[in-house]
This record gives C-alpha cells, sequence and structure tokens, in this order.
C-alpha cells in the first residue's frame, strides 16, 4: 500500500509518500520534501501569507515527491491530508488540493489529525513501543501517553505553546527566522553562560508559559537588547563571540544569556512534567516530537531526566520532527489499513482537534 | 540496558537503622518509609534529590522552594486540623557546598497507613470488568454507589483543603489517600472488591500554594478531573458526586465550581493551533 | 533512686547519644544559670524550662534539629547545647528563644539535655557531674509526667497558637496531637 501525505497546517508544506509493503515489512518512507515559508525578522507568518505560499507550492512539490518515490498516480492507494488542528487559512489551501487530487485520480480520502501524526512518525522511526510523548512545536505543548485506543493528554500549555514563547521571543531580540527562529535562538543560546530569574510555572502536569515571556521580554527592554540594532552587533559579534565568557554574574545580561535562560526555564519545566507523567503512568521511554523537539539542549536534558529513571529517551531529526508529509501518511495508511475513510463530504478541515479525539483502532 | 540505582540516602539517613525502605521514585522526589525520632513509630521520608538535567542554580532555588513551601503548607493544614500527614523534620539547605554537596532536600512526615485512592479504583474497575458478566443490577448499583460514597468523601476533603487556604496543585488519585479508621477490619463485604471505608488523607504538597482565589481551587478540581478521567475511565462518569461532595463542605465551594466551568471551557478550547 | 538519667540513641542519629534527664522542684537553677552564663564548660547543658516543653516528642524533635544542624556545620548559635534551647523557638531570635524555653532563676521544673559530642561525655560522666550539682527531684521523661508539667497556655502562646483547642486529660487526646504536631512542625520549619 502507498499513501501521499499532505500537510500544511503551519507554515511547512510537507508532500510525503510512504510505503507499507504487503509482506508485512518495515514502512519505507518514499519520499519526504518540505518547502517552508520564512517571514522577516521581528514578524511572524500570518495566515493568509502562508496560505499563499501553500497554495503556490503544493502542485509542484507533488509532482516532486512521486518523481522522487519513482511511483506513478496508479501506483497510489490513497491521499491523507491534516484534517487539524492548525491555522485555517493555510489547512484549507491543503484541503483543497487534497480533494482535487482525490477527485482527479480517483483515490480515496483519509483526514488525519496533525498530532497523532506527530506521535505515529516517531514511534515508527525510533521504535519506541509505549513512549509517554512530549509533543511541543510552535503552536502545541501536550504530554500525552496512550491508554485504551486514545492518545490522552496529561499535560498541557495552559496559555501559549512553547514554540511560539521561543518564536516571539526571538521576534523582540529581531532574530532571523531562517531556518527556523527556534533554532537560531538554540544557537544563540549557546554563548549564555548566566542564568536570569524567570518565572517557572508548573501546575500539576500542566504548565504556562505567557508570564516567562512578559517577563523575558521586559528583561530584554529593561537591558536595552531588543530590535534591529541589537540583531546586527550580534552578527558582527559572532566572531569574537568569545569576550563575553568569564563576566562575573549579576554583570548585565547579553542576548545570548537571556536565549539560555528561556531555553533553561521552558525546558526545565518541559522535562519536569514529562517526568510526572512517565512515574503517573509507570513508563520509561519518552518520545519527543514536534518542531521544538529538534532542540538539542532539550533533548539533552530529556536524556538525563530519562537514564535517570532507568529509561531512555527517543527523539527524530528535523526530518520527521518538523512537520512533514510523511507523517500525515504513516498515520492515515495506519487509519486506512482499519478501514477508515474520509469521504469527500466530510473532507473539511478544523483549527481545533484534539489528540485524544482520535479513536485509535490501530492499537491495542 | 544498566540497571537502575537509586541515589544514596542524603545524611543523616544513611546511619539510620534499619536502613530507610524505597517506596518510590516519584516524578521528583524518593519516597522511602523509615522511622520516626520515636523509632516504634514509623515515618515517610521524602527526598528530593537534586535533578541534575536542570541549571544548578534554578535547581536548587527550586528545591529548596518545593520543599519549604510543601512543608509551610503542611504545618498550615496541621494547625488548621486537616487530615495531612504531619511534618517531623525537615531539611531544606542540602550539605557540602554546590562542588561535589549534596544539593537535595528533604522532609519527614508522620506516616500514613491505607492506600492510594488510584489503586483503589484500579482494583475496583479490574474487578468490575472480571466479574460484569456475573452482577445484577441491584449488585452493580451497590458497587457503583460505594464509588460514589468514595468520590464524595474525596470531594469534601478537597473542600476542606481549600476551606483552609491551600490548594494542592498536583491533585491526582494517587496523591490521595484511604486510611482506614481505626479498628476497621479489613474485609469489608467479603466479595473482593476493595473497601471504600476510612479517612481520605492529603498527600504530596509538593507542588501546594496558599491561595483563596476561585482560579486556583477551580484548576485544582480540573486537573483532578482530567486525572480521573485519564486513568479510571470507568469511574470518571461519577466525577459529579464528587463535585457535591466538594459544594457541600464549605461556603466558597459555589463560587469555586462557577469558575470550574469556565476552566473547563478553556481547557477544550486551548485544543491549539498546529 | 541512683539516676534517672536517661542516654537515648536519636533514630538516624547512633552516633550521637543523647542524654537527658528531668527534674521537679528545683531549688538551685539561679546556680546553675550563672554557671551557663558564666560560660563554665563543665556547665555546657541544655538547660530546658520543663514547664514549656509539651512532650517528649517535642523535646526530642528540637534535640534532633540540633544535633542535625550540628552535624552539618549549621549552628546558629554558640553550641548543640545552646542550639538546643534555641530550636524550640519557632523564631529566629536567639536571646528570646533563652527567654522563653531557657533557665530562669523561677525555674521549678527542668529539663537537661546533653549530647555525646566528644567520647569523653558518657552517661556515667553525665550522670555523676548532675547528681551533684542539681538540686531537684528527678523524674521520668515520660508524656505522662510532662503533662503534669508542662504550661499549655504559655506554650500555646509561645507558639502563636493561641486559636488551637487546649488540650484535655484524656488519652490519645486529638487536641494534644494536633497542638504537638503543630509545635514539631513549627521547630522544622524555623529559620525557612
Amino acid at each position: 500500500m502507498i499513501a501521499i501525505g499532505m500537510e500544511g497546517s503551519a507554515n511547512k508544506l510537507g508532500i510525503g509518500i510512504m510505503l507499507h509493503p504487503k509482506d508485512g515489512s518495515p514502512p519505507q518512507v518514499l519520499a519526504n520534501i518540505r518547502h517552508t515559508y520564512v517571514s522577516p525578522p521581528g514578524e511572524g507568518f500570518l495566515p493568509k501569507d502562508t496560505a499563499r505560499h501553500h497554495r503556490s507550492w503544493v502542485v509542484k512539490l507533488v509532482k516532486q515527491a512521486l518523481k522522487e518515490a519513482k511511483v506513478t498516480v496508479d501506483d497510489v492507494d490513497c491521499i491523507c491530508f491534516t484534517k487539524g488542528p492548525g491555522m485555517g487559512a493555510p489547512l484549507q489551501s491543503v484541503v483543497i488540493a487534497a480533494r482535487m487530487l482525490s477527485l482527479l485520480w480517483g483515490k480515496e480520502l483519509v483526514g488525519v489529525n496533525h498530532c497523532v501524526g506527530h506521535i505515529e512518525m516517531g514511534r515508527l522511526i525510533t521504535g519506541a513501543t509505549n513512549p509517554v510523548v512530549l509533543y511541543v512545536s510552535g503552536g502545541n505543548t501536550q504530554v500525552i501517553a496512550y491508554s485504551s485506543q486514545r492518545y490522552r493528554i496529561f499535560g498541557e500549555t495552559l496559555d501559549m505553546a512553547v514554540g511560539n514563547c521561543l518564536d516571539r521571543f526571538a521576534r523582540t531580540l529581531h532574530i532571523s527566522n531562517d531556518p527556523a527562529p527556534g533554532y537560531n535562538i538554540e544557537q544563540l543560546a549557546k554563548q549564555g553562560k548566566q542564568l536570569v530569574d524567570l518565572p517557572y510555572v508548573v501546575k500539576g502536569m500542566d504548565c504556562s508559559f505567557s508570564g516567562i515571556l512578559a517577563a523575558i521580554d521586559g528583561l530584554a527592554k529593561q537591558w536595552g537588547l531588543g530590535g534591529e540594532e541589537k540583531a546586527r552587533e550580534d552578527e558582527q559579534k559572532t566572531a569574537d563571540s568569545t569576550t563575553a565568557a568569564d563576566e562575573s554574574l549579576e554583570s548585565k545580561p547579553t542576548r545570548a544569556d537571556l536565549c539560555f535562560s528561556l531555553q533553561e526555564t521552558v525546558f526545565s519545566m518541559l522535562v519536569e512534567i514529562t517526568e510526572r507523567a512517565m512515574a503517573h503512568v509507570g513508563s520509561k521511554q519518552v518520545l519527543i516530537v514536534g518542531g521544538v523537539g529538534s532542540n538539542e539542549r532539550l533533548q539533552e536534558m530529556m536524556g538525563i531526566m530519562a537514564r535517570d529513571r532507568g529509561g531512555s529517551v527517543y527523539a527524530t531529526d528535523e526530518r520527521f520532527c518538523i512537520d512533514n508529509g510523511i507523517m500525515i501518511a504513516q498515520a492515515g495508511m495506519l487509519a486506512y489499513g482499519t478501514g477508515f475513510r474520509t469521504p469527500l463530504s466530510e473532507s473539511t478541515c478544523t483549527q481545533r482537534f484534539r489528540t485524544d479525539e482520535v479513536f485509535v483502532k490501530w492499537r491495542d | 540496558m544498566e540497571e537502575f540505582k537509586p541515589p544514596p540516602l542524603p545524611s543523616p539517613f544513611n546511619n539510620t537503622t534499619p536502613p530507610p525502605a524505597l517506596l518510590t521514585q516519584g516524578a521528583e522526589a524518593h519516597l522511602y518509609k523509615t522511622i520516626s525520632l520515636n523509632p516504634s513509630i514509623p515515618a515517610a521520608l521524602k527526598v528530593r534529590p537534586s535533578k541534575p538535567y536542570r541549571h544548578p542554580i534554578l535547581d536548587r532555588r527550586l528545591t529548596r522552594q518545593r520543599i519549604t513551601s510543601e512543608a509551610r503548607c503542611l504545618a498550615k493544614l496541621i494547625r488548621e486540623g486537616v487530615s495531612v500527614p504531619a511534618v517531623l523534620a525537615l531539611d531544606w539547605e542540602g550539605h557540602g557546598g554546590t562542588e561535589g554537596g549534596w544539593g537535595g532536600a528533604w522532609l519527614m512526615m508522620e506516616w500514613i497507613d491505607g492506600p492510594v485512592v488510584r489503586v483503589v479504583l484500579e482494583q475496583w474497575e479490574a474487578w468490575m470488568k472480571q466479574n460484569q458478566g456475573s452482577l445484577d443490577s441491584s449488585q452493580i448499583e451497590n458497587e457503583e454507589a460505594r464509588v460514589r460514597g468514595l468520590l464524595r468523601k474525596m470531594g469534601s476533603a478537597i473542600g476542606v483543603l481549600h476551606k483552609a487556604g491551600v490548594v494542592h496543585g498536583d491533585l491526582t488519585t494517587s496523591n490521595l489517600m484511604l486510611r482506614p479508621s481505626a479498628g476497621a477490619s479489613d474485609a469489608v463485604d467479603g466479595t473482593g472488591s476493595p473497601s471504600m471505608e476510612g479517612d481520605v488523607v492529603l498527600i504530596d504538597f509538593g507542588l501546594a500554594s496558599q491561595s483563596n482565589q476561585d482560579e486556583d481551587r477551580a484548576v485544582d478540581l480540573y486537573v483532578l478531573e482530567r486525572a480521573i478521567g485519564s486513568t479510571h475511565p470507568r469511574s470518571e462518569p461519577m466525577f459529579g458526586e464528587l463535585i457535591m461532595g466538594y459544594r457541600d463542605s464549605y461556603k466558597g465551594a459555589v463560587s469555586a465550581l462557577k469558575r470550574l466551568e469556565d476552566v473547563r471551557m478553556r481547557g477544550r478550547k486551548r485544543s491549539m493551533l498546529g | 533512686m541512683a539516676s534517672s538519667l536517661e542516654t537515648i540513641s536519636l533514630s538516624h542519629l547512633p552516633l550521637m547519644p543523647v542524654h537527658v534527664a528531668l527534674y521537679r522542684n528545683i531549688q538551685n537553677a539561679a546556680f546553675l544559670k550563672g554557671q551557663l552564663l558564666a560560660g563554665d564548660t563543665e556547665f555546657e547543658y541544655a538547660f530546658i524550662d520543663a514547664s514549656m516543653v509539651l512532650s517528649r516528642a517535642h523535646a526530642t524533635a528540637a534535640v534532633f534539629r540540633a544535633v542535625n544542624d550540628y552535624m552539618h556545620n549549621r549552628l546558629k548559635s554558640r553550641n548543640v547545647h545552646s542550639e538546643i534551647v534555641f530550636s524550640l523557638n519557632p523564631t529566629n531570635n536567639i536571646a528570646e528563644s533563652f527567654r522563653r524555653f531557657g533557665i530562669t532563676d523561677s525555674t521549678k521544673d527542668l529539663l537537661v539535655v546533653k549530647v555525646s559530642v566528644s567520647p569523653e561525655i558518657t552517661h556515667e560522666s553525665v550522670a555523676a557531674h548532675l547528681e551533684s550539682s542539681v538540686q531537684g527531684t528527678p523524674v521520668l521523661f515520660d508524656d505522662q509526667t510532662l503533662s503534669e508539667i508542662s504550661d499549655i497556655n504559655k506554650i500555646k502562646k509561645a507558639y502563636k497558637l493561641g486559636a488551637l483547642p487546649s488540650p484535655t486529660a484524656k488519652e490519645n487526646d486529638e487536641a494534644k496531637q494536633r497542638l504537638e504536631n503543630s509545635l514539631l512542625s513549627a521547630i522544622a520549619l524555623r529559620g525557612s
């Protein structure tokens, strides 16, 4: 069986082609390509512009994926698309493309929950059988564990997503959005030395980031570290970035210090709620999915925590962590295999679609 | 895989005879059973080891904050006469300095006998699943009435807690214990379904804080509601009973419950963007 | 009665035996206090006004706190014995702790505590010294005796627990348990 997966719930447009061999041997990724809409520094991506990006690239990407996969339209069994959650306009542009292909080629549609896509792809790639899942991206922050045919949400953010918090601080600092704001924060944070005091908000297995963002934005303002000019200074300084290395504590924080402190604080919170969920369900595996999951510091911290619990952490690289089409194909095909179809009349998308709404028929 | 070894006990418990027995490795604390200052009375020892994944400054700050805030909340509740374990001794300072020293903290508490509610409900759900076929409707009704009674007691215990000005911050069925009444026999019904007699005792105040805000109280209830939904699907439909027990336990309950509606709505709405 | 000195091996602190004696009708309180103030090392004891002690658990909690702080080099006062008196106090004021819990000229009932911080301090050495220096009636250090001595209202006042119900003479009294637990947490939390 071969499925095309189409993802466009945020600023990445991804097309993937997945083969589930009939003989039951492991699934194969035949193609996994992605094109990202990058907004200028200091700005987020707007739904309208992102949708326009997806519309203008989707045909090109589908063609390219088929070519890379060396399959023809006839080989394809179904078309899987992201039903939600996500931003309305980008979701719509992709679902329309999926419908068009379905009608054009006479293939059945499978609507997929974006979060479930991340989880199933992570499980496939890492081989983690029944992990606690930390799903962290620009739009989501959830701690999930499987129980009785649902991916149940044990903890989540009470306000903004962690990725959104990082992205928005990147905007404050005018850090480039290319390839991703979070990635550039991570690089800058590596030069950070001193930890500034930030709120730390964990409630049970839930957490909150809005107060932290307000606090660190305030610090950036107080120390005059925000804005375009400072960003330019940063670029000039990268050559001799070690000069600030042995500053004494309580000195004026640098932009790097703020990125460092922000990461240390929010990642500690994420690791803490994940550990809480692991203790609660008695699991020793952690799987990190979503764009923020490609942050190496987060992976490192999670690894230390898991090791101390006698367990291990599973993470994927940016090909599978960051939004992509193949994960939609994978989750879609699992549902397709159990007989699930999305009739044309129901092939809508929705901005709100909770992970635990999906009936996971393909697992025991 | 490497065999997991629990971290060594902090001083002075490395000199304790018999050595404290590790019961659980919770998310951020190890719980041991040991002896109180009176060797014939057992005690619970909660050790918060330093978390090596965290930045050391953040780690010390959080460890210290959490253990003292936990002990302060317990102290307040003890004074108010709420059913929580007594504080017997405490150490939040660690020792030996930041380099190579011990950056953890510990809290010695009264030992509470009895199972956690989580185990009671799990046993009950398993038992129901097993015996479903052989129970008639009045027996099923009777069984469910017992669970409703337990949920009501839980609600009432949480109400008394909130009335005293403390919110728990991490209400799950693992943090509520069922202490058998003194002199109660184990075989309450003889059917093999677990006993639900006794007092509900609240434990693990590691994320508790002092608050009289409806919002905090409502979040407490919401966290528990979700925890029950995810761990005890069969008992979840009876959550309303817990709410009723809560409502009847103190005057401020009504407005906290009103707030719970908002918190629930927000919870569903924050179903996020991709 | 040879000696009422009890030597306790505190749970978790087996290497530091604690010697405790309780006296009633003390005749030479002023003398003992004087020796203490003079810094006479022979008289390095925790001299506690026993009317300020609710129960054995109350006293041992303070001893435990002081000895544990001593072992980890965290004493706030001069030595482990002054620290025991200080540990009874719910606040960080050392002078106040001596006024409230320490021996005074008018102390009638006295609790004496000595910790074996060095090998020379043994049950025998402490017993002999106390016998020659304390003029009073040795009694058993137990809850029964303490219940006849403790001044509940003064204790409640010192710990700002005036709102708590007062214990009655009943055994297994809930009010006494609640008061005792409140004292123990105050001792554990002092300075936090």
